[in-house]
């Protein structure tokens, strides 16, 4: 009887160790290279964009956000270069974080948001607010989030997405992925291109010189040591052509070429209560500019960074996590305009996170940077998160930002200024969240002030320098809403977005150029068994296009419409027919840059 | 009348009073001058201003005013007057717009022929339009034949790199390298009977100004910043035009780059970044002190000059993206009047 009873015991605690390990692995079954996101991120508003988003929404990283996020955009025409304002600052202020790691151009410090293709990824996220302390320069105005989520979950998936549409515009991606609990493999393959001579509505015009193309491929592998060690390898490539069409008044000749690798490999310890990530990453970026695409002349311009990293979370208990990051960063850039210059930049990050009690936590942290190009702030954020109900609750932070000089500013030949200092930010933000099983509604205020705002201005002998000279205070407010209503045979789906945004040069008190004071943008997916119905709306307010606020850009409402159907059970397929400007509106983006009247688009997804 | 109560009636429906006014056709554009904002490169938010030399009339855009369906085009580089005509060349949009120049109504286009076109000058009862080709190219550019009877490109005469600006006198043509995207030090001499390069003459870097003034050629050659890492002296150059060779030339000190020449009265205008400075035609020194600064209005590098009517026109492109400003001094420096104009003002035609 005792014997027994032994072994019961023996075996449920065989079972309990096993259960145990078993919720580990489970725990483990996502891995995700940006830690911080999910771990670090109770006191900011995260949306992220579905893979059904994403799959609704043209492939570029634009159109995803600009009709799914409170981010603005200025397009110089359709598929050209793309730049973003988040909570009215410039585009070298948000970063692009590429699986945890800041992937914005050492050249010009911004992303260009057409040279991403949006289903390379499974997982983007905007994260609003500052990020420098973890994603380092340009984490001002907030963080788009590129992730490879990767599971150990048995599967073998295989996707095929078709594209055609209006301007003789194609696409194609195919991505599989394949996974068992040792290994995980996911790869992605796309190509998109377009003539893309749309008519300039209200002028006897053409978009002509406007034909771009791309291919990009991104995979990753995982491979499972044993129980506590995992190597990951991430890998992207984007190769793009674009021919940079002109303005109403004046015809281009012009092309630019893009060519981008990102690589990243990473060990992850798994010991106790720490987990180490060993990562290194080399990121490349290279641009070609014909000036006149007949010809062979080019300017160029080159960087190339690689970054070490250790990154070790400490769960000090179910309620505390501590986390120290360790990054070398090394630049080196050449090209046309300047000479081979390097930069290197050592920094350290603690982070800390408290469930102080049941409905209250927060996160505190530092970052200070050593470089011999600047002098770098020490760098701080800190933010609660107070749970006053099951269904409402606070969040607030305040940060302390940055965006370094970039290649350009610091090193362009005759106008670079080597005493630039770094632009700096510091803001502060509350928000709150309710929450019931059907409705997410969020508001948060926002306020911020940057100094040493770099500004390229022509000295009095005419030469243009970059120099720190404005100060821009900044308050707005944000608020995003999601409702989601389930009927026996159908799902009624309602998202919307809305920002308003002051954004002042502190010394004129005018609006910053390209910022506007309102964006709102509204989505209805309506499902009925296998058919979808989407219908989205953009409405972007009128901008200022100069310092005086004498000019501006009138305001646009934009509309799309969709229509998805879904054959099959296990393997499906599945039609879909958009159309994008529904009412025809003329509107540009740009000054001098009119974007595309009503067009359309055919979609095939063959899940196999 | 029916269209001018047109333009009003719907010009009423403005709620902005200022736009109001400056939204009607004077009808008369001559007596006063014509005030060219380049506006920005990529944009095409080129414009004209109108000044009355009396100073009671000005209006900030009076080509929309005038033409109001027409887009002026982008970055506007120079005007030139052919009797009644007013060619307006505008650099990235590669065109001319031709209009009255008395009324500024639109007159014609021309969009083919130009490559990165810059400034015109008429010889012969032709027009010549330099042109830079591709700026990344140094062996394509050429100055441009316009043919006046049919508004059309009749032939390109190849030229050295960068050239800029062009002045006529006695049927040759006087084209000015300042070099494009390089330094230029040199100056063609273009026979408009012939339509060929007859001479070239060299000056010193960067020549970026001219005028003609009693059978001589003045060319202010800014020579070559500090920022280049090669600085090289400014020098005013006089060049002989009956035997095209330099008759003399005055060097300027380290580290002044001077530009804007303007002759006016028999005196020797120029501007050296704020400062505006005057000397005699004939003297042989510089002048070692400015005439005044232009500081006081914030005048942060004179981006275009003129002296005329007794009258120092100054135009301020300010922050290079806001409407800019052009002030007007007496002959000895004191601010007479100011005027709003259009984004970067880059040149007075007096008309």
């Amino acid at each position: 009887m005792f014997k027994k009873l032994a072994l019961l015991l023996a075996l449920t605690a065989c079972s309990l160790i096993w259960a145990q390990q078993d919720s580990i692995f489970h725990l483990r079954e996502v891995v995700l290279s940006d830690t911080q996101l999910k771990n670090f991120s109770d006191t900011q508003n995260t949306t992220k964009l579905s893979d059904s988003v994403i799959e609704k929404n043209q492939s570029s990283l634009t159109s995803l956000l600009r009709y799914n996020s409170v981010i603005y955009f200025k397009e110089n025409g359709n598929g050209m270069v793309s730049s973003p304002s988040f909570r009215g600052t410039t585009a070298q202020q948000t970063a692009v974080i590429w699986n945890g790691i800041n992937i914005n151009s050492q050249l010009n410090g911004q992303t260009d948001f057409n040279t991403l293709t949006t289903r390379d990824f499974n997982g983007i996220v905007v994260r609003s607010g500052g990020g420098s302390v973890i994603y380092g320069s340009g984490a001002v105005g907030g963080t788009v989030h590129l992730n490879n989520a990767v599971s150990f979950k048995e599967k073998f998936e295989n996707q095929l997405h078709l594209n055609y549409g209006s301007f003789s515009t194609y696409g194609t991606n195919y991505t599989f992925n394949v996974a068992n609990n040792k290994v995980s493999a996911n790869a992605s393959i796309s190509h998109n291109q377009s003539e893309n001579d749309y008519e300039y509505l209200g002028y006897e015009k053409r978009n002509e010189n406007g034909q771009y193309q791309n291919t990009s491929f991104n995979a990753h592998i995982g491979y499972r040591l044993n129980s506590n060690n995992e190597v990951h390898f991430y890998s992207y490539l984007f190769d793009g052509e674009r021919y940079f069409s002109g303005t109403v008044a004046s015809p281009s000749k012009s092309k630019y070429l893009d060519f981008n690798t990102r690589n990243l490999l990473e060990w992850i310890n798994y010991a106790g209560l720490f987990t180490s990530k060993t990562k290194l990453a080399f990121l490349n970026e290279t641009y070609k500019y014909f000036e006149n695409r007949a010809l062979e002349n080019f300017t160029t311009g080159e960087a190339n960074t690689l970054i070490a990293k250790y990154d070790l979370l400490y769960n000090l208990s179910s309620k505390i996590k501590i986390n120290g990051i360790l990054d070398y960063t090394q630049n080196t850039g050449s090209g046309s305009n300047f000479s081979k210059r390097k930069r290197e930049i050592g920094s350290f990050s603690l982070l800390f996170k408290q469930q102080l009690f049941d409905f209250f936590s927060y996160e505190a942290s530092l970052r200070k940077e050593i470089t011999t190009n600047y002098e770098s702030p020490l760098l701080y954020s800190l933010g609660g998160n107070l749970q006053l109900s099951n269904w409402y609750s606070l969040k607030f932070s305040g940060s302390k930002n940055f965006r370094i000089p970039t290649f350009n500013d610091l090193y362009w030949q005759g106008s670079g200024n080597q005493n630039l200092k770094p632009e700096s930010a510091l803001q502060g933000e509350l928000g709150q969240v309710f929450a019931t099983q059907n409705i997410t509604f969020t508001t948060t205020a926002f306020y911020s002030k940057i100094t040493n705002m770099l500004r390229w201005l022509p000295s009095s002998s005419g030469q243009w320098q970059p120099i720190n000279t404005d100060k821009v205070t900044i308050y707005g407010l944000e608020a995003l809403l999601e409702w989601k209503k389930e009927f026996k045979e159908a799902t009624l789906q309602v998202n919307g977005t809305y920002a308003y945004t002051v954004s002042e040069n502190a010394a004129t008190n005018k609006q910053l150029i390209y910022v506007p004071f309102h964006k709102a943008t509204s989505s209805i997916a309506f499902r009925y068994k296998r058919l979808i119905f989407t219908y989205q709306n953009l409405f972007n307010g009128a901008v200022f296009t100069s310092s005086d606020n004498v000019y501006d850009l009138e305001e646009y409402l934009v509309s799309n419409m969709s229509v998805d159907y879904k054959m099959g059970r296990k393997k499906t397929i599945m039609f879909g027919f958009q159309i994008l400007n529904l009412e025809n509106k003329p509107y540009q983006s740009v000054l001098s840059r009119p974007m595309p009247g009503r067009n359309y688009m055919m979609n095939l997804t063959f899940n196999f | 009348m029916i269209a001018a109560l047109a333009v009003f009636f719907s010009s009423c429906s403005s709620d902005d009073e200022q736009g109001f006014l400056d939204d009607l056709p004077l009808g008369a554009y001559d007596n006063g001058v014509l005030i060219l904002n380049q506006g920005n490169f990529g944009q095409d938010n080129a414009t004209i201003s109108y000044l009355s030399n009396d100073f009671s009339i000005f209006q900030g855009s009076a080509f929309a005013a005038v033409n109001p369906t027409k887009i002026l085009g982008n970055t506007a580089q120079d005007i030139g007057f052919f009797n009644d005509l007013a060619f307006v060349v505008i650099n990235a949009s590669n065109k001319i717009e031709i209009v009255n120049r008395y009324t500024l109504q639109y007159v014609a286009t021309i969009d083919s022929g130009l490559d990165n076109p810059r400034y015109i000058a008429f010889a012969n009862g032709k027009g010549y339009v330099t042109n830079w080709g591709d700026g990344g190219v140094s062996t394509d550019d050429y100055v441009a034949v316009v043919n006046l009877s049919n508004y059309t490109i009749s032939g390109s005469i190849p030229v050295a790199e960068g050239p800029e600006r062009i002045i006529e006198s006695n049927g040759n043509l006087y084209v000015a390298h300042q070099g494009g995207f390089g330094y230029g030090n040199s100056v063609s001499v273009i026979n408009a009977s012939s339509n060929s390069v007859s001479t070239s003459i060299v000056v010193a870097d960067v020549p970026n100004s001219l005028q003609v003034k009693n059978g001589f050629l003045y060319v202010m050659c800014g020579g070559k910043a500090a920022w280049t890492q090669d600085e090289t002296l400014g020098k005013l150059v006089k060049i002989d035009l009956s035997t095209n060779t330099v008759s003399s030339s005055i060097d300027f000190a380290v580290g002044n780059h001077p530009s804007n020449l303007y002759i006016s009265n028999n005196e020797v205008y120029y501007t050296q970044d704020s400062a505006v400075f005057s000397m005699a035609l004939n003297a042989t020194t510089l002048p070692s002190n400015a005439l005044f600064s232009t500081v006081g209005q914030g005048v942060y590098g004179v981006y275009s000059f003129a002296v005329e009517n007794n009258k120092i026109y100054v135009g301020d492109a300010g922050d290079y993206n806001s409407n800019g400003k052009v002030y007007v001094y007496s002959l000895t420096g004191v601010l007479e009047n100011q005027y709003t104009v259009g984004v970067i003002p880059a040149g007075f035609y007096f008309n």
